[in-house]
């Protein structure tokens, strides 16, 4: 039925959840700092931070990833050679696959930083004045108290990232990740059965979103413990 | 004439490789991957055809250390000018508008360029009044016509039936293949070869049909599908051409060839 192509398929899967979980822990850092950077940042800090993530969601994933493949190592190898007649063989390669984390990771860690700052102002600050109040200070307050509720404010925007992550890995495919969509249209060309071949991707994408939503519902389910929400 | 030039890239070459140093040089290659029967990625995710066979004889020639990825049409000649890769062999036709960005070798083919169409729109357009091209523009008078962006096609076709017909682009020959059969477009100019092994010699094909006289405007269709690389890599496409004419005169070319096309391919 798929002309032989399973196996490739298959390698298309490792790579898109490659790029998918590489990307997705960048933007997770990038949103840990991005939101220490706005809520507790000094002026210039909280500047970048708020520059980043006003530039970077205003701009359509796809241009951010073809100028971080094409455009910044091409302008980069033009100064570096313009520096003096030594460089001027100087050639930056950037990896499809390294490519593509660092480029989504960088894109939706400005997502990740608006879900953290969200979470974190949403912390009622009279639990953490209680926690003080019975001497919970550094460590013991943001691991005891801080964090399980702001794993909470931000499971469902986490969530929805990951999903969204997941997808957006099939704009790998125009800078040559020879992950799924890029693997549905080589063979679709191969074989001059596009529909076969991109109903396959798709139910591909479907089966990894059901497997992460079952995840996340353990999380969920962990992280709501002890709560009103999660006796239900 | 031609085997003048093949005798002097003969000698060429003898006196290159006697003075070469015997280095290897990394020679990175890019073809599109989806143009069968002259590229395209198998089952095993190899690549495949005449481009990936030729490129490979010429490298085994001029000992280039080569490798060879698919890289989207759309993105081919911008991949190639921002040194992602080193040559083109992606049956490329040298046509005067991307010889203004890029450099082409010697021609290793010719393409031929036509239209195909359903028959029942062949029929009307052979049936519609004057010859040539003029015939198919009042055949095709607000019908459809379907284009590969940046073909060598594109460009002629965008000209020549501007006002005439509205024209859509798409990304790759299975994606406008699929809108012909879905009735989408009424026609499809590009290379006849490529529409020929995978659309009208298939079973999917049945119906279809080429329809007027292969377009022939040197303007628009060049002097054959050539590999291409940057403009100032000079010396490396000295090197390609030189390798070229050793594998056309040592029958290496005709070896490859007949693996692929009943025909000459490599044409006048």
């Amino acid at each position: 039925m798929l002309d032989g192509y399973g196996p490739m398929l298959f390698k298309g899967l490792t790579a898109t959840l490659g790029v998918a979980v590489g990307a997705y822990c960048i933007a997770l850092v990038l949103g840990v700092l991005g939101a220490t950077a706005k809520l507790e940042g000094g002026r210039v800090t909280k500047g970048v931070a708020e520059a980043y993530t006003f530039v970077i969601r205003g701009v359509p994933e796809l241009i951010l990833l073809l100028l971080v493949f094409f455009a910044i190592p091409t302008l980069i190898q033009s100064i570096v050679r313009s520096i003096s007649p030594e460089f001027v063989n100087f050639r930056l390669e950037l990896e499809p696959f390294t490519s593509a984390v660092v480029a989504l990771g960088f894109i939706y860690g400005a997502s990740a930083t608006e879900v953290f700052r969200g979470a974190i102002q949403a912390i009622p600050l009279g639990q953490l004045e209680a926690a003080r109040a019975y001497g919970m200070y550094g460590r013991v307050l943001v691991v005891q108290v801080a964090l399980p509720q702001l794993l909470r404010f931000a499971l469902s925007g986490l969530s929805n990232l990951w999903l969204i992550v997941l997808k957006a890995t099939a704009l790998a495919s125009v800078i040559q990740v020879v992950e799924l969509m890029r693997v549905a249209n080589l063979a679709a060309g191969a074989t001059n059965k596009p529909f076969t071949f991109f109903l396959a991707a798709a139910c591909i994408y479907l089966a990894i979103s059901a497997v992460s939503l079952v995840c996340i519902k353990f999380i969920e389910v962990y992280s709501f413990r002890g709560t009103e929400q999660g006796a239900k | 004439m031609r085997n003048r030039l093949r005798y002097l890239f003969a000698v060429a070459a003898i006196c290159v490789s006697s003075t070469a140093v015997q280095a290897q040089t990394n020679v990175r290659i890019a073809t599109e991957g989806a143009y069968p029967p002259f590229n395209y990625v198998d089952a095993k995710g190899k690549l495949g055809g005449f481009d990936i066979d030729i490129a490979n004889a010429i490298c085994a020639v001029a000992k280039f250390n080569c490798t060879i990825v698919a890289q989207n049409w759309d993105g081919i000649i911008p991949g190639l000018n921002a040194e992602k890769y080193d040559l083109i062999f992606a049956a490329m036709t040298a046509t005067i508008e991307r010889r203004k960005v890029v450099a082409f070798s010697n021609k290793y083919a010719s393409m031929p360029f036509r239209f195909v169409a359903s028959n029942r729109v062949a029929d009307a357009i052979a049936a519609a009044p004057g010859t040539g091209i003029d015939q198919l523009k009042t055949a095709l008078k607000g019908k459809t016509i379907g284009l590969v962006t940046a073909s060598t096609a594109d460009p002629y076709v965008r000209k020549t039936f501007e006002g005439v017909s509205t024209l859509r682009s798409y990304q790759k020959m299975s994606d406008v293949l699929q809108d012909l059969k879905a009735g989408r477009i009424d026609a499809y100019a590009d290379g006849a070869l490529g529409i020929d092994a995978t659309f009208l010699k298939t079973a999917t094909g049945k119906g279809y049909r080429f329809v007027g006289a292969p377009l022939t405007d040197p303007a628009y269709f060049g002097t054959g599908v050539g590999a291409a690389a940057r403009l100032k890599d000079t010396e490396l496409l000295a090197k390609v051409n030189t390798a070229l004419a050793q594998i056309l005169t040592d029958g290496t070319y005709q070896k490859i060839a007949k693996k692929y096309f009943d025909f000459d391919i490599y044409g006048q």
